[in-house]
């Protein structure tokens, strides 16, 4: 009883140490880091709630889906409509919407719910063909889903102005919110897999028949796992909009999704702190490596833009993970608390024998 | 109902092409489960390499179709060699994201060494002129194109169904581990299995060159989607069926844009969709038996 009541304690203050450390990280890259790296530490914690909301759907309940872009993609056009300045969906590209839509300007919160939960809707819909299809018909389908998507935001231009997309987003996203929600939901997940309802995903995704004949009710939770996801991933896409300030139909296609798929992978199916690992690899990588893109001189000699270049370097990096170490950095563990402390107390033991 | 047949002759070329990229797909999809994303890039390698040799080099046309095969084929082996063999067993899904990676680096490195622009192809004169039937016109090429996809097909038909080989790639096809047991060389089969269905694609780059006059570093997306839903419509390993829903494709699709709105003709790729996911929640092994698996 002691024991558990001394472990519980040790857990609360590592969670409040980890809070701290966060809170005070933030404060400094606030403050003191700006221009590209501050861009890059965004779009890090933009990644990691994208790789965490894919890996409930592709590695918990087992579904593969590629057509979380069309998800996203719907979210941030519904959010869209209610945080553009009105002048530029009045004036600018005349769009055809309600009176009180065109005229109102909200601010982050509320549009972040209400893009979040059309977000989750859309899930839900891609979750019906994942009630029929199995193992990689659903991949395909999950495709055609995305393909869908942007093939009607292409076409219906009185209402998301068609290829072209939409741009003046007001610039709502800050290090604040993107780190604190990114570090909301993988806090929050991390729990859920604990829980009986993220056994139950664990459960499906492990043998669909056997979950059944256990009790698991199939319909439900996938479609809730799909609206989990949806929302989250969502979530993660109106920071994004609000950060780059511009969307096009396109920006969310097999491109972005084989990004936010290389990042699970290479971290680890199934794994949170993964997921947080690969996206911060790929997205040092990606960003990094994005000058290079765009052509430079190094010492006096100028450098062609190889445009593509860090997608197929991302490409090749992807393909030898697959090969060499399929199941990623982390494969399914967690990093916890008490497994790092294990760890460095098995080394400093170790050290100490050795001397 | 002049209007339908119009149509639906103009969609011959078109169907052609996703009728043989089917017939390949369905072929290596039956033998070890690749549901293969790069068999557009193997079609986009065939249509650079004959605009190198006839654009570029100003050969004539049949070093043009030589040279897009071999180049086809060439990518296509690359692909199973470096990509596909070592994860040949983890599982459908790690293969479909693995060509989903190779796809994504070839697209990318033509791009990178050759631009994004469309690259002219060449068109023998021997490919131009219409036929006018009535108050149908028939252009020569689609005609050409149908008649030898046509042979083609009949060909493959009963080389897989009448040889020896073929009836190897079958029983590959049906159970690897068991046709081993049997005497049979699975590699050497999957291997062939990879350069025939390369050669489809080498071909219906040509076929794409005659039909449109030109070919770039992305037209592997636009068709590898339709190739895979044709293999999938006709049923999984089903050479004859991918063929006919290569076309059944091809044809619909060209009467779902005619008949919709003038400002919606951008919805042209919702058809395949619309198809593919009617045939998978209603008939899910396809239109005809598969006769493989």
């Amino acid at each position: 009883m002691n024991n558990l009541k001394n472990h519980i304690r040790t857990k609360r203050a590592s969670l409040l140490g980890i809070v701290i450390i966060l809170v005070a990280t933030m404060y400094f890259i606030d403050g003191y880091v700006s221009g590209f790296w501050k861009t890059l530490l965004m779009l890090f914690g933009i990644n990691v709630i994208f790789a965490v909301s894919l890996n409930i759907t592709n590695s918990w309940i087992n579904f593969f889906s590629i057509g979380h872009g069309g998800i996203i993609l719907a979210g941030i056009y519904f959010a869209a409509f209610f945080t553009l300045p009105p002048g530029f969906k009045n004036g600018i590209v005349h769009l055809h919407l309600p009176e009180y839509v065109l005229n109102t300007q909200w601010t982050l919160l509320p549009a972040l719910l209400v893009g979040s939960l059309f977000g989750a809707l859309v899930a839900v819909l891609l979750a019906f063909p994942a009630l029929r299809l199995k193992s990689f018909y659903f991949c395909a389908g999950s495709l055609g889903f995305a393909i869908i998507v942007t093939n009607i935001a292409e076409n219906i231009r009185s209402i998301t102005n068609g290829p072209a997309g939409l741009w003046q987003f007001p610039a709502y996203t800050s290090i604040w919110w993107v780190w604190g929600i990114a570090a909301a939901i993988v806090y929050l997940i991390l729990m859920l897999k604990k829980s009986a309802f993220g056994r139950a995903l664990i459960a499906i995704g492990r043998d669909q028949d056997l979950a059944e004949h256990m009790g698991i009710n199939l319909l439900k939770y996938k479609i809730i796992a799909f609206a989990l996801s949806g929302f989250i991933a969502t979530c993660g896409g109106i920071l994004w909009v609000h950060l780059i300030r511009t969307v096009s139909p396109s920006t969310f296609g097999l491109t972005f999704m084989f990004d936010i798929v290389a990042m699970m992978v290479i971290g680890g199916m199934g794994s949170i702190s993964g997921a947080v690992i690969g996206a911060g690899v790929i997205t040092f990588f990606l960003e990094v490596l994005a000058p290079i893109e765009e052509g430079f001189t190094l010492f006096g000699l100028q450098i062609p833009p190889f445009l593509g270049f860090t997608t197929i370097l991302l490409g090749i990096l992807f393909i030898i993970v697959l090969i060499r170490k399929p199941e990623g950095i982390m494969g399914e563990k967690e990093l916890s608390i008490t497994a790092i402390s294990r760890f460095l107390k098995k080394l400093i033991e170790d050290f100490g024998r050795s001397q | 109902m002049e209007y339908i047949l119009q149509q639906s002759i103009n969609a011959l070329g078109w169907g052609s092409v996703m009728a043989l990229l089917g017939a390949g797909y369905t072929m290596t999809f039956g033998i070890i489960g690749l549901v293969n994303f790069a068999h557009g890039e193997v079609l986009m390698a065939g249509a650079i390499a004959a605009y190198i040799a006839m654009s570029v080099l100003g050969l004539p046309f049949w070093v043009g179709v030589i040279a897009s095969v071999a180049g086809s084929v060439a990518i296509g082996l690359i692909i199973e060699r470096v990509c596909f063999k070592p994860v040949r067993n983890v599982g459908m899904i790690t293969l479909f994201i693995v060509s989903l990676g190779a796809s994504i680096i070839l697209r990318n490195l033509s791009i990178l060494t050759l631009g994004d622009q469309l690259k002219p192809f060449l068109v023998p004169d021997f490919f131009a002129g219409v036929f006018t039937f009535g108050n149908l016109y028939i252009f020569k090429k689609n005609i050409i194109i149908f008649s030898l996809t046509v042979i083609i097909g009949v060909t493959l038909a009963t080389f897989v169904r009448k040889t020896k080989f073929g009836v190897a790639m079958r029983s590959v096809s049906y159970d690897s581990s068991l046709s081993q047991a049997m005497g049979i060389n699975t590699e050497k089969i999957i291997v062939f299995t990879f350069i025939l269905s390369s050669i489809l694609c080498g071909i219906a780059a040509v076929f794409w060159g005659l039909l449109y006059g030109y070919v770039s570093s992305s037209i592997g997306v636009e068709v590898v989607v339709a190739a895979f839903i044709a293999s999938v419509v006709g049923g999984i390993g089903n050479i004859n069926g991918a063929i006919a829903s290569g076309y059944i494709l091809g044809i619909g699709g060209a009467l779902f844009v005619a008949f919709l709105p003038p400002d919606l003709v951008g919805l042209r790729p919702l058809f395949l969709w619309l198809v593919f996911f009617l045939i998978l929640f209603l008939k899910p092994s396809g239109l005809f038996r598969a006769n493989i698996k």
